[in-house]
C-alpha cells in the first residue's frame, strides 16, 4: 500500500464514523476499527522493504517553488512510531467503543481520533519538514478538539486552553527553526537534512535553530517548564488520555529530537539542554505524581516523567543511551496505555477516580486489578516487567554522564527520580486497589465486561514477554535504534537487551530506589503533610500567574504608549523621525563641504537674533494669544527680510503680504478665544516636551546647514531654469514664469482650490450661522471691555486716502511680475489688503454696502479667465497652457512686450482677490454680536455729519 | 495627453468620472434615499473594473511620461484593492443604514480613495506617488469620521487627519530633499541618480523620510499611533476598510517606490525596513494581548501583520515582494472574513465589540464560531492554514536574503500573536457562561465569513494559484 495512502487513510476515514453516527454504536466503532486495521495492514505489507534495507518514498508535488513537497518515507523509526500509533490505535478505539456512554456523540468522538491519528502518522512519515510541521500543527489542532470533547466540564475547558497555547506557541517558534534549517541544508527533505551534520553544527544559524525547534520539541512532550499544560489536559476521556499518553501527541516531540539526533545530537548546547531538561523534568514530574489524589492526574505527572527520561536517554547523546531511549519508548508506550485504561476502568466502574475514596478495590475487580499490578510494576521498574531493562539501561547510563563537575550528581538525581516514580507507582496499586474494602464508593465496583479489560489485558502481556524475555525485542530494538543513529554512529559492540545485567551500579541504585519507593509509600502520610504545608505553586496558578502578567505587562505597555493625547503620539512620531534621522546621518556617506558659507554681516546676524528671539519667545509667552500673534508677525518679517536677502525678492513679497493676511485672519479667530491660553501641562512635561522639541529643531538646522554646504545635483535645477526663462516664457522673472508658464498646470489648479476653500469657508460659515450655534455666538461677551471708538477718524480717513495709492501699486506689481519681482498673486494680495483694510476701518455694513460684485464671482471670473487663456494655446495648436509672447507698438508709447501668461496672471490676481475677501467676509460674519449695533456710518464720530435724533 | 496615455489611465479616469457623476446625481437626485443604490452600484463598478484590470494582459507601459506605471506589479495590487473594497462596502450596507450612517457621500468617498490608491500603486514619480496619496488620505480622513456625533469618531478622525499631514509634510520634505539631489522626481531617473552601492547624505535623507512618511500610512510601528483609535472609533465598516485596501495600496506603493527609485542602494534601506518590521511586529504581538475591544485587538493585529509584510519588502529581492504581494492577499482575505463576523455581532440589535461577549458563542452559533475558528488559526499562522503560506513565504524570504535574524524574530513575534488569536477561539469554545450574543442572519455577511474561512482551507492546495501572478508581478517590479 502506498505510503501516501497509509497517511490519508485515517483523515477519509474520518468522514466515516460522523456519517455512520445514527447507524448505531457498534457499527460506528466498527467502521473506525477498519480504517486504523487497513492503515496498519497497509504498513505491514511495507515491512519487508524496510528490514532489506529500502527506506520507500513517496512524493506528490505540492508547492515545489517554495521548497514544499509532500513527501514520506518509511524507515525504521517511522516504521515503529507508525506501528506504534496505529497499534495501540486499534486497542483504543476497541476500549472506546465500551467506555463511551450512550448521550456521548460516539461520530464526533471518532472522527476526531481519526483526524488524530493521521495527523500523527503525518508527523512519523514526512519526509519533508514542512510536511512534518504541517501535521505536527494538525496534531494540536486535532488533540485539541479531542481533549475539548466533554465541553461541559470546566477543568476541560482549562486544559484545553493550556494545551492550545503551550503547544499552538511552539509549534509556531519551530517553524522559524525549521526554516534555518532548511535553509543550512540547502534542502527541506529530511533525508538531505541527515547527511548535513556537519555544515549545520558549523554554521552560526546552529543555534538559533536548535532553540527553536527544541521549544517546539519540549512543549509537545511536555518537558520542564512546560510540563504544566498536559496533566490539565486529563479531563479528556480516558481513552484519549491512554493514546495522548502512550503512542502519540507527547512521543512527537520525542520523535523529533529522534528524527534529527544525527544532525543536531552531540554538542554542548543540546547536552546540557535537552540531558538537562529531561532529567530535571523526570524528577519534578515523579515528585509531584505522588501527591496527586486524582489517578488521572498522577498517571499524567508520570507521563511528563517518564518522557523527562526519554529526552535525558536522547540528550546525554551516546549510542547506548539512544538504544535505551527506543526500547523505553517502547516500553513505556505500552504499560502506559494499560494504566490509562486501568483508571478509565476504575472511574467507570466506581465511579470515582479519587484514590482517597478508593482502597480495597482488589477483592472486587481482580481483573482490573491483575492489570493494574502487572503494569504497575512494570512502571515501578521491578524485575521481571518491561519497564525495569530500559530503565536499568537509563541508570547505567546516568553513571556515566557527568554535569558541571560534581560525579554524583547525575546518578544521584536519576535514582531519586526513579525512586519517586517507585512510589507513585505502589501508591497507585497499594492506595487505590489494596487495602480493607469500603463501603463508600460512590458506585457498586465490578470488573467491566471483556471489550473494556480486553485491551489492556492484551497490552500487560506484551509487558511481562518483553520484562521476562527482554532479548525478544532486541532486534527490532537494534533496528530502530540503528535508524536514529544514521550513519553517525553504530550499535555499541556487546550490548544486548538482557533481564539480569548482573551486579553493577545500575542495579544497586535501581535497588535503592525501589526499597526507598517502598518507604516513601509507609511515610505517605507526614509527607503528604509536608507537601501541602510547603505550598508547592499549582501548575495552572503559575500558568495563570503568566498569562495575567502578560497581559498586564501588555497593559502596562500600550496604555502609556496609546494614553489617547495628541501630544503623546506627536512626541513618539518625532522621537522616531529623529532617530531614523540619526541612522541616516550615521550610515550615509558625508562629503567635504564643496560650498563656501556667505559671509556675516551686520544685518543678516541682526535679523537671525531677532527670528530667534522671537520664536524663543513665543515658546515662552505663548499664553498669552496676543502677544504670541506680535511675535509670530515679527518672525514672518524676518522671514521675509531673509528672502529679500538672499535675492528672492518674489518670495520677500509674497511672504510679507501671505503674512498680513494670514495674521489679519489669525486676529479674527483670536476674537472668540479668551486672552490666555490654560496652562496644561506640568514643568516637568513641559521639560519633557521641550527637550524633544529642541532635539528635533536642532537635528532638523543641522541638516539643512550640512545641505546648504553642498552642492545639489548637477546641472542644478535652477540652472535650467534660469537659462529657459527668458527663452521659452518670455520672462525675465523667473519666478513669475515657473507659475505662470513652466509650471501654469499647477497654478491653474492651485488657484481652483484656493477658489474652492474660500467658497467652503463662506458655507460652512453659512452653516454655522443658521444653525444653534448662531445665538451663542450672538450672545456671547467678550472678558474685556471693548475700546470705546470702533471705527475712529483717523483711521478711517487714512485708509481711504491710502486706497487709490494701494490699488496703483496692486496695478504696478502686476504689470511688472513678467521680469521684475512681482505678478498676479502678490498684487491680488496687496489688492485685497487695500480692502480689508476697509472693512477694518469703517465697518463691516458700510464697506458691504458698497462692494458691487460678489466676491464669489471675482473668483469664478479669475478662474474662467485663467482657463480661457490656456485654452487660446489650442488654436494655436499647442498644448493647454502654452504661452506665447511678442512685441507690439502702440503708437504714442514705446515697445511692449505682450505675453499670454498676463491673461493668465489676471485670472490669478481675480481669484487670490476673491478668495481672501470672501473668507475674511466670513470670518467677520461670525464675530458680530447682539450687543455692539450695526453702525450705520462709517466713523464714530463725523464732524459733517448732522446729528438727527 | 496622447491616445495611449489616456488608454492607460482608462480604468482611473472612468472611476473618477463615475464618482464625480455620482456626486452630483446624488447631491441633485434624493441624497441619502440613493444611499443604498450607490453603494452597490460602487461595489459593482469595483468589481468589473478588477475583473478587467486582472484579464488585460499588457505588458508593462508607461503614460505621461512616466509619470504613471501601468504594469504587472499595479495590476495586482489594482486587482487587490478594487475586490477588497468592493467586498468591504457590500458588508457594510446594512450595518450602516441599521445604524442611520448610510450616506450617500459614503460609497463615493470610498471610490475616490479607490480611486487614489489605484494612482498610488501606479506611481512612477514622487509627484504621482504625493496626489494619489493625498487623495487617499482625505478620503479616509473624512469616512473616519463618518459618525459625526460620536466624539470617538470626530476625535479619531481629526487625530488621524493631523498626524496623517504631519506624516505628509515629512513625506514631502523627503522627496523635494530627493529631488534636489536627484534632479529629477521621476523613480526611473532616481534610481539612475543614486546609483548602486552608496548614496549621497542628500538622497539618503530623502530615502528615509519617504520610507518614514510611508510607514505611516502602512501603520507599522513606530509611526502606528493612530491606528488603534481610528480603529476603534470609526464605524466598524470603515474599520474593516481601513485594515484592507488602504494597507495594500500602501504597502505596494512602499514596494514601488524602494524599488523603483531605489532598488540600486538595498542595502541603504534594508536595515530601516527591517527594524520596522521587528518593532510592528512585536509591538502588535504584544500590545494586542492586553485588548478587550475586538476593533483595537485588529488594529495592533495589522500593526503586527503588515509588520510581517515589511518583512518581505526588507528581503530586497523579487522573491520578498512576491512574498509581500502574496502576504498581503491572504492577509486581506482574513481579515475581510474576520470582519464579516465582527459586524455581525451585536446584542439587543447594537453592535458589540467587547471580546468577553464571545463566551461560548459557539454553542449557539457552531458554524459561525468554525469560521471564525478557521479564520483565527490562520491569522495565527498555524499550518496548514492558509495563513501559515503567508508567513512562510516571507519568512522563506527573509532567510533567503541573509535575514536570519529577522526571520527569527518573527517567528517570536507570531508565537506570541498566537496567544491572542487563540483565546478567541478558546472563549467562543470553553469560556464561562455570559449573556449570548443575538443571532444574527445577515446573509451577506454569512456568505462573505464562509467563503472566507473556505478559503483558508481550500487554498491549502496550491493558493489558487496566485504566487503565478505575484511572481510576474514581483519581477515586473525588481529586474
Amino acid at each position: 500500500m502506498s505510503l501516501i495512502l497509509i497517511v490519508l487513510a485515517p483523515f477519509l476515514g474520518a468522514l466515516l464514523p460522523a456519517v455512520m453516527a445514527n447507524a448505531g454504536r457498534r457499527t460506528c466503532a466498527l467502521t473506525t476499527l477498519t480504517v486504523s486495521a487497513v492503515a496498519l495492514v497497509g504498513l505491514v505489507s511495507r515491512v519487508p522493504e524496510v528490514l532489506a534495507g529500502d527506506m520507500p518514498v513517496a512524493q506528490v508535488e505540492w508547492m515545489p517553488e517554495l521548497g514544499l513537497n509532500f513527501t514520506l518515507m518509511l524507515d525504521g523509526l517511522g516504521l515503529f512510531f507508525a506501528a506504534l500509533i496505529l497499534g495501540i490505535g486499534c486497542l483504543v478505539i476497541i476500549y472506546a467503543r465500551y467506555y463511551l456512554s450512550r448521550d456521548d456523540n460516539m461520530g464526533e468522538f471518532f472522527t476526531y481520533l481519526l483526524l488524530f491519528q493521521g495527523a500523527m502518522l503525518g508527523i512519523v512519515l514526512s519526509d519533508n519538514i514542512l510536511v512534518l510541521l504541517v501535521f505536527w500543527e494538525l496534531t494540536s489542532l486535532s488533540s485539541f478538539l479531542l481533549i475539548g470533547y466533554w465541553k461541559h466540564l470546566p477543568d476541560g475547558r482549562q486544559g484545553a486552553r493550556m494545551a492550545l497555547t503551550v503547544t499552538g506557541m511552539g509549534g509556531l517558534a519551530m517553524i522559524g527553526g525549521m526554516l534555518i534549517l532548511g535553509r543550512i541544508a540547502g534542502s527541506y527533505d529530511l533525508s538531505v537534512i541527515l547527511e548535513n551534520r556537519e555544515a549545520i553544527q558549523a554554521s552560526p544559524l546552529y543555534l538559533p535553530a536548535l532553540l527553536l525547534i527544541l521549544l517546539g520539541c519540549f512543549t509537545k512532550s511536555a518537558q520542564f517548564p512546560f510540563h504544566f499544560w498536559l496533566p490539565h489536559a486529563m479531563a479528556a476521556p480516558t481513552p484519549v488520555s491512554a493514546y495522548l499518553h502512550s503512542a502519540t501527541m507527547v512521543k512527537a516531540g520525542i520523535f523529533l529530537m529522534a528524527r534529527l539526533w544525527p544532525v543536531l545530537s552531540g554538542t554542548e548546547v543540546w547536552f546540557y539542554l535537552v540531558a538537562g531538561t529531561g532529567l530535571v523534568t523526570m524528577v519534578i514530574g515523579a515528585v509531584v505524581a505522588l501527591f496527586k489524589d486524582d489517578l488521572k492526574a498522577l498517571l499524567a505527572f508520570s507521563t511528563v516523567s517518564q518522557l523527562g527520561l526519554i529526552t535525558f536517554l536522547l540528550g546525554t547523546g551516546s549510542a547506548y543511551a539512544a538504544v535505551a531511549a527506543v526500547f523505553h519508548i517502547l516500553n513505556h508506550a505500552i504499560f502506559k496505555c494499560a494504566l490509562f485504561m486501568t483508571a478509565g476502568i476504575v472511574d467507570h466502574e466506581a465511579g470515582t477516580r479519587d484514590i482517597r475514596r478508593l482502597g480495597g478495590l482488589w477483592r472486587l475487580m481482580p481483573v482490573t486489578f491483575a492489570i493494574a499490578l502487572i503494569s504497575g510494576l512494570s512502571l515501578a521498574g521491578v524485575p521481571l516487567f518491561n519497564g525495569f531493562p530500559s530503565k536499568e539501561m537509563m541508570l547505567e547510563e546516568a553513571t556515566h554522564v557527568t554535569f558541571f563537575g560534581p560525579e554524583w550528581l547525575v546518578p544521584a538525581l536519576a535514582t531519586v527520580g526513579a525512586l519517586f516514580s517507585a512510589a507513585y507507582s505502589f501508591r497507585l496499586i497499594g492506595h487505590a486497589f489494596l487495602g480493607a474494602k469500603r463501603d463508600d464508593y460512590p458506585a457498586k465496583p465490578h470488573d467491566p465486561g471483556i471489550g473494556m479489560w480486553g485491551p489492556p489485558a492484551l497490552l500487560c502481556v506484551l509487558v511481562l514477554v518483553i520484562g521476562i524475555l527482554p532479548w525478544l525485542a532486541q532486534p527490532a530494538v537494534f533496528f530502530v535504534a540503528q535508524s536514529v543513529l544514521g550513519t553517525t554512529a553504530d550499535i555499541p559492540e556487546g550490548l544486548y537487551l538482557k533481564l539480569w545485567p548482573g551486579i553493577t551500579e545500575a542495579l544497586m541504585m535501581s535497588a535503592i530506589s525501589l526499597a526507598g519507593g517502598l518507604v516513601v509509600l509507609l511515610l505517605f502520610r507526614p509527607a503528604a503533610w509536608l507537601w501541602t504545608a510547603a505550598h508547592v505553586p499549582h501548575a495552572k496558578s503559575i500558568f495563570d500567574g503568566i498569562v495575567a502578567g502578560a497581559v498586564a505587562l501588555s497593559r502596562g505597555l500600550t496604555q502609556p504608549l496609546h494614553d489617547g493625547a495628541f501630544t503623546r503620539y506627536a512626541m513618539i512620531f518625532a522621537v522616531a523621525v529623529a532617530a531614523l534621522s540619526g541612522h541616516a546621518w550615521l550610515t550615509g556617506e558625508v562629503g567635504p563641504p564643496t560650498r563656501e558659507p556667505l559671509p556675516m554681516n551686520e544685518v543678516a546676524v541682526a535679523g537671525w537674533l531677532m527670528l530667534v528671539t522671537a520664536t524663543a519667545a513665543i515658546v515662552v509667552f505663548h499664553r498669552n494669544r496676543l502677544f504670541a500673534l506680535i511675535l509670530m508677525g515679527i518672525v514672518g518679517l524676518m522671514v521675509s527680510i531673509g528672502f529679500a536677502l538672499f535675492s528672492a525678492p518674489d518670495l520677500a513679497m509674497t511672504q510679507i503680504s501671505v503674512e498680513v493676511v494670514t495674521i489679519i485672519l489669525l486676529l479674527l479667530a483670536l476674537n472668540f478665544l479668551p486672552d490666555e491660553t490654560p496652562r496644561e501641562s506640568s514643568g516637568l512635561r513641559r521639560l519633557r516636551d521641550g527637550t524633544v522639541a529642541v532635539v528635533g529643531g536642532l537635528m532638523a538646522a543641522g541638516l539643512s546647514y550640512h545641505l546648504l554646504l553642498r552642492d545639489f545635483v548637477e546641472p542644478s535645477i535652477s540652472a535650467y531654469q534660469l537659462e529657459n526663462s527668458y527663452k521659452g516664457g518670455g520672462g525675465t522673472n523667473v519666478v513669475n514664469v515657473i507659475l505662470v508658464d513652466f509650471r501654469g498646470f499647477d497654478t491653474f489648479g492651485e488657484i481652483i482650490v484656493l477658489g474652492i476653500a474660500a467658497v467652503v469657508i463662506y458655507a460652512l460659515t453659512e452653516a454655522l450661522l443658521s444653525g444653534p450655534v448662531r445665538a451663542k455666538l450672538l450672545n456671547r461677551r467678550p472678558e474685556k471691555d471693548l475700546a470705546g471708538d470702533m471705527h475712529p477718524l483717523m483711521m478711517v480717513v487714512l485708509t481711504r486716502v491710502i486706497m487709490p495709492l494701494v490699488l496703483m501699486v496692486g496695478v504696478y506689481i502686476f504689470l511688472r511680475g513678467h521680469n521684475m519681482p512681482g505678478g498676479g498673486f502678490i498684487a491680488g494680495l496687496i489688492v485685497a489688503i487695500g480692502l480689508v483694510m476697509q472693512y477694518m476701518a469703517s465697518g463691516y455694513y458700510w464697506a458691504a454696502d458698497r462692494q458691487r460684485y460678489p466676491f464669489h464671482g471675482i473668483i469664478g471670473a479669475g478662474v474662467l479667465v485663467a482657463g480661457i487663456t490656456g485654452i487660446g494655446a489650442w488654436f494655436a495648436g499647442y498644448p493647454f497652457l502654452t504661452s506665447s509672447y511678442g512685441y507690439i507698438t502702440i503708437p504714442p508709447l514705446e515697445e511692449f512686450e505682450w505675453a499670454s501668461a498676463m491673461g493668465f496672471d489676471l485670472g490669478v490676481f481675480l481669484a487670490v482677490v476673491g478668495a481672501v475677501m470672501l473668507s475674511l467676509e466670513s470670518f467677520a460674519r461670525m464675530a458680530r454680536r447682539r450687543d455692539q449695533k450695526d453702525s450705520e456710518h462709517a466713523m464714530d464720530i463725523d464732524p459733517s455729519r448732522k446729528e438727527t435724533t | 495627453m496622447s491616445s495611449a496615455d489616456f488608454s492607460t489611465i482608462l480604468p482611473e479616469f472612468l472611476l473618477a468620472l463615475y464618482a464625480l457623476g455620482a456626486l452630483l446625481f446624488g447631491a441633485y437626485a434624493g441624497k441619502d434615499r440613493r444611499a443604498s443604490m450607490l453603494l452597490w452600484v460602487t461595489a459593482g463598478l469595483f468589481v468589473a473594473l478588477a475583473f478587467w484590470v486582472g484579464v488585460s494582459g499588457h505588458a508593462g507601459r508607461a503614460a505621461f511620461g512616466g509619470l504613471f506605471i501601468d504594469d504587472a506589479f499595479s495590476r495586482f495590487a489594482k486587482v487587490m484593492i478594487l475586490i477588497s473594497a468592493a467586498v468591504v462596502l457590500v458588508m457594510s450596507e446594512e450595518y450602516m443604514s441599521r445604524r442611520d450612517l448610510l450616506r450617500f457621500e459614503y460609497p463615493i468617498l470610498v471610490a475616490l480613495g479607490v480611486i487614489g490608491m489605484m494612482v498610488m500603486v501606479s506611481a512612477g514619480d514622487l509627484m504621482t506617488l504625493y496626489m494619489g496619496l493625498e487623495l487617499q488620505s482625505l478620503s479616509l480622513y473624512v469616512v473616519a469620521s463618518l459618525r459625526r456625533n460620536s466624539i470617538r469618531s470626530t476625535e479619531a478622525g481629526l487625530k488621524y487627519f493631523v498626524l496623517g499631514a504631519l506624516s505628509s509634510g515629512l513625506l514631502l520634505y523627503g522627496a523635494s530633499l530627493t529631488y534636489g539631489f536627484a534632479g529629477t522626481t521621476l523613480f526611473s531617473g532616481i534610481i539612475a541618480a543614486a546609483g548602486e552601492g552608496t548614496i549621497s547624505l542628500g538622497l539618503l535623507f530623502g530615502l528615509v523620510f519617504i520610507a518614514a512618511g510611508l510607514a505611516f500610512k502602512v501603520s507599522a510601528a513606530p509611526f502606528h499611533m493612530w491606528t488603534p483609535d481610528v480603529y476603534e472609533g470609526s464605524p466598524t465598516p470603515v474599520t474593516a476598510f481601513f485594515a484592507t485596501a488602504p494597507k495594500v495600496a500602501a504597502m505596494s506603493l512602499f514596494a514601488r517606490v524602494l524599488h523603483d527609485a531605489f532598488g540600486g542602494v538595498v542595502s541603504d534601506w534594508q536595515q530601516v525596513i527591517a527594524v520596522l518590521s521587528v518593532a510592528s511586529m512585536f509591538l502588535g504581538a504584544v500590545a494586542a494581548i492586553g485588548q478587550r475591544d475586538i476593533k483595537r485587538l485588529m488594529a495592533y493585529s495589522s500593526i503586527n501583520h503588515m509588520g510581517f509584510a515589511l518583512m518581505g519588502l526588507a528581503a530586497g529581492t523579487a522573491f520578498g515582494v512576491q512574498a509581500m504581494l502574496i502576504y498581503l492577499a491572504i492577509y486581506v482575505t482574513m481579515n475581510i472574513g474576520t470582519f464579516a463576523f465582527i459586524l455581525g455581532m451585536e446584542k439587543d440589535g447594537k453592535p458589540v465589540v467587547e471580546i468577553d461577549a464571545l463566551n461560548l458563542y459557539a454553542r449557539n452559533e457552531p458554524t459561525r464560531a468554525l469560521a471564525m475558528l478557521v479564520l483565527m488559526f490562520s491569522m495565527a499562522g498555524v499550518p496548514p492554514l492558509v495563513g501559515f503560506f503567508a508567513k512562510y513565504y516571507v519568512l522563506t524570504a527573509a532567510v533567503g536574503a541573509d535575514l536570519g535574524w529577522l526571520a527569527v524574530l518573527g517567528v517570536v513575534a507570531s508565537a506570541i500573536a498566537a496567544y491572542y488569536y487563540l483565546r478567541i477561539v478558546y472563549l467562543m469554545y470553553f469560556g464561562t457562561e455570559s449573556d449570548a450574543l443575538d443571532s444574527t442572519s445577515q446573509p451577506v455577511l454569512w456568505g462573505v465569513l464562509m467563503v472566507s474561512a473556505l478559503i483558508m482551507v481550500v487554498g491549502v492546495v496550491n493558493l489558487f494559484g496566485i504566487e503565478g501572478p505575484a511572481a510576474a508581478a514581483a519581477s515586473a517590479l525588481v529586474e
